[in-house]
């Protein structure tokens, strides 16, 4: 098996382990510490040893400051653009009773959480894609498509991730840097959890736990 | 940088079988853990529906029974009462698993009853109900009688008990 094949190989791998995590852990594990953890173990374990045996280092995955700026820069307009929008469609959703919900102790693991979401998603599906297929939009319609499909089945969600998987995809090819990548990640992500009525995103629930 | 001597195809396949085998693991555990076997049974015992429950993955729990006639739920009991044939049988090591459930102004007619056992799981997340035996018809006489129509659904078990008991 040639290399783009493996490398798509990978791709598939990580992205089974993520619906692992997501369908079958809540209905057959729930609250089962290490059980729960595993899948997501698994998968960041493989990519770990990916790296190594790739021989990539951090800064070739984007945990880096020297194009920071450069990449802020890029992100800058469609982040605004994009909490504007969603600001926009709460106020539509919410009427006359549109409020911003206070900040909850549990919204401070979005950043962290965030950077680990591009981490997989840009830091190792999109690189492993531009092995198999090169740069270009190809490559970043998959990252939208697979972003959306680990959000289903929270429609909205997976509409609003497909949106940012594309954005994401494209600045990474062009300024591969996770922080900025992450922060504009979470700057939406805290928009959509503060503004959004929670019956219409559950939460940010996703997978099977958006069922329950 | 040095490659490893494994090859990160072999890490792929090593991946995919830990992970089938983590599936397959969660779903045999969750099957035993949500539908746990009970053997048991219901009969009409005029003027009451009687019988037994024995979890057999927990043969020393009290199983909580429901029962239904013409699919509407009657009455629901804790099976407790002593019924020696179920040590005798080899079902349990100890007698206390019976229950007796009285039945009453029923119209009189032909009524068929179920008896289920209800296991919990999932911390109270989940309830099943499983059938004990078969479904029993009975008649009720104008007078209120119960009558038994066909055998119980009594479990028979081997001549030989399957494992020894104390």
């Amino acid at each position: 098996m040639g290399d783009k094949g493996v490398a798509l190989w990978e791709v598939v791998t990580v992205i089974t382990s993520c619906i692992i995590a997501e369908w079958t852990i809540a209905p057959f594990a729930k609250g089962r510490g290490f059980v729960t953890a595993f899948p997501i173990l698994l998968a960041l374990g493989f990519m770990i040893f990916s790296h190594w045996y790739r021989g990539e280092n951090l800064r070739a995955i984007g945990f880096r400051l020297d194009n920071f700026v450069a990449a802020a820069r890029i992100l800058l307009l469609p982040t605004l653009g994009a909490v504007i929008g969603i600001l926009i469609l709460e106020w539509l959703l919410s009427g006359p009773e549109f409020v911003v919900r206070p900040v909850r102790p549990g919204l401070l693991i979005v950043p962290v959480w965030a950077l680990c979401q591009q981490y997989a998603l840009q830091g190792f599906i999109n690189r492993r894609l531009q092995t198999a297929l090169g740069r270009g939009f190809k490559v970043t319609l998959l990252l939208g498509l697979t972003f959306g499909l680990l959000h289903l089945p929270n429609p909205l969600l997976t509409s609003l991730t497909f949106l940012g998987g594309l954005m994401w995809a494209a600045v990474y090819q062009r300024q591969p840097n996770l922080l900025a990548i992450g922060i504009s990640h979470s700057l939406i992500a805290l928009t959509l959890a503060l503004g959004i009525p929670p019956n219409l995103i559950n939460g940010l629930r996703v997978g099977f736990r958006y069922l329950n | 940088m040095k490659k490893p001597s494994i090859s990160l195809v072999h890490i792929l396949i090593a991946k995919s079988i830990i992970e089938t085998l983590f599936v397959s693991t969660l779903v045999v555990v969750y099957f035993l853990d949500v539908f746990p076997h009970f053997h048991g049974m219901g009969e009409v015992t005029p003027p009451t529906i009687s019988g037994w429950a024995v979890n057999s993955r927990n043969p020393n729990e009290r199983v909580e029974v429901h029962l239904f006639i013409d699919d509407k739920f009657v009455a629901r009991t804790i099976a407790s009462e002593s019924r020696p044939e179920i040590v005798v049988g080899g079902w349990s090591t100890d007698e206390w698993h019976g229950f007796t459930i009285p039945v009453s102004a029923m119209e009189s007619g032909y009524h068929e009853a179920r008896v289920y056992a209800i296991h919990g799981s999932g911390r109270g997340a989940r309830k099943t109900l499983q059938l004990l035996g078969h479904a029993f018809r009975f008649l009720v006489t104008s007078d209120g009688t119960l009558k038994a129509l066909e055998p119980s659904s009594r479990q028979i078990r081997p001549a030989v008990p399957e494992k020894s008991i104390d």
